[in-house]
């Protein structure tokens, strides 16, 4: 989607991009000529759809995307498992890096209370961040257990490195 | 009309006169995972797709038969469970507990015992859940939930440290469309497989989908027909199992048939091989099936 400055037939820049509120995205677009402003909003139905194609709006975000970065965010359909999703996308969303369907996936995850995972170390968690987003969770929760079965009460990069090795990868 | 808005129209760039998006770099941000898909895929020499259009007909089954049978020959294996909804690869494999793993730039593929890697939603979630998508637009999952799928999948392709492979399986979910929808997505270069069983019902469904795929540059390579046939392990004998009269011509080479036989059932249930002996009909047949896929591999223009 592109929108034009129609006085000036000048295409308009994206200036700014809110996060999401209860589905609806305001994204700002100001034209370099006159500097005239605009804002998209867009219902949810339209948030989903762009949301959907797994990318991220917002200034800087072009192009830039990580593997999964903005990608759906998946969870499980039961109602015991909704409750085991957690807020791991510090690296690459929300405000910070003023992406709105980034921050979206955050305030997903954000509703959703913690399972009472295993403390990560900050270089596991760095690693953890090449995951795709729609399914970090269920990755977080499978090294999880399997240190839990080691007796582990941390995760750390020596035990990725054994995982890694223990399933043949 | 007001003479502006007149003038407007008269001077108006349109879509394709403007240069990049302003910035919110959708279309790029595609292209860039795409780019990132090929580049992770650039070590597999052969993707290969088995669908069918029907559910039911085995699919999952024969793809992961055919990977062990490359398997043992040597070949590198490995399987992208594209049923993100019914996935069955991970309980075939014997990978259900198998974690993902964090590395530099993605996620280490999961190998089983038999060093075949497999990528299945099963590996990932519970078979007592389902895969669900957080949604901002309640109740219309209709609308957007293909595309999402496929972001998904894109998602996992481009993460997964796939490394050299002389084969990629690609298990297909059931759906005429669907299968079309993959030829497109996975490109031309993916070859197809199609999966039936010996009755009319089924073959009218896969022509559908001989039909679909025949619109399409994908090669197919020819389809095989899968419970051909009972074997009975006390006689050891194949008895009829459908009564099928095969009146649907499916316009395609058979790589080859499969007899039903309970004890594969069972094997592939615990994420077992029933057995390695050629002389066994089950074994024997996809060997052969394998052996007729290789060979048309090779010689395909």
């Amino acid at each position: 989607m592109k929108f034009l400055c129609v006085p000036c037939d000048t295409p308009m820049k994206l200036a700014k991009a809110a996060p999401p509120e209860r589905g609806s995205l305001t994204v700002e677009y100001e034209c370099p000529e006159c500097f005239h402003t605009m804002a998209m909003l867009t219902n949810p139905m339209e948030t989903q759809m762009v949301t959907s194609l797994g990318v991220k709006i917002g200034p800087g975000g072009g192009g830039t995307m990580a593997a999964g970065s903005a990608a759906p965010n998946l969870s499980a359909g039961s109602a015991s498992a909704a409750g085991d999703a957690t807020s791991a996308d510090s690296g690459e969303s929300g405000e910070g890096s003023g992406c709105p369907f980034s921050g979206m996936v955050d305030e997903m995850a954000a509703g959703q209370t913690g399972s009472g995972g295993l403390a990560w170390t900050p270089a596991a968690e760095k690693r953890l961040q090449n995951i795709p987003s729609f399914v970090r969770t269920m990755a977080r929760k499978g090294i999880d257990k399997y240190a839990r079965e080691k007796g582990l009460t941390q995760v750390d990069d020596s035990l990725l490195d054994e995982a890694k090795q223990c399933f043949g990868m | 009309m007001s003479p502006r808005l007149e003038q407007a129209e008269i001077i108006m760039k349109n879509y394709y006169d403007i240069v990049g998006d302003g910035g919110s770099g959708v279309l790029e941000q595609v292209t860039a995972r795409d780019a990132e898909i090929a580049r992770r895929l650039a070590g597999v020499r052969h993707r290969v797709a088995i669908g069918s259009g029907k559910g039911g007909v085995g699919k999952s089954t024969l793809t992961m038969l055919l990977a062990r049978t490359l398997r043992r020959q040597g070949a590198r294996v490995a399987i992208l469970d594209a049923d993100l909804n019914g996935p069955s690869q991970a309980r075939l494999a014997g990978l259900q507990d198998a974690p993902l793993v964090p590395v530099d730039g993605g996620f280490a593929m999961p190998r089983n015992h038999e060093g075949i890697g497999v990528i299945s939603i099963g590996t990932m979630l519970p078979e007592s859940q389902a895969l669900k998508f957080d949604s901002v637009a309640g109740g219309s999952s209709h609308h957007w939930r293909s595309t999402r799928e496929f972001s998904a999948m894109a998602s996992l392709l481009a993460a997964v440290e796939w490394g050299p492979l002389d084969y990629l399986f690609i298990d297909l979910p059931p759906g005429a469309e669907r299968t079309v929808q993959y030829a497109e997505f996975f490109g031309s270069d993916t070859a197809f497989v199609l999966v039936t069983i010996p009755s009319d019902l089924a073959r009218g469904v896969v022509a559908r989908s001989v039909a679909a795929l025949g619109e399409m540059p994908n090669p197919v390579l020819g389809y095989v027909e899968n419970m051909q046939g009972y074997y009975c392990a006390d006689c050891g004998t194949v008895k009829p199992l459908f009564a099928g009269r095969e009146n649907v011509d499916l316009g395609l080479p058979c790589l080859g048939s499969v007899p039903f036989d309970p004890r594969l059932a069972a094997a592939c249930d615990a994420g077992e091989s029933l057995t390695e002996d050629p002389s066994h009909p089950s074994v024997a047949a996809v060997q052969a099936i394998a052996a007729a896929l290789c060979g048309r591999l090779e010689t395909r223009p």
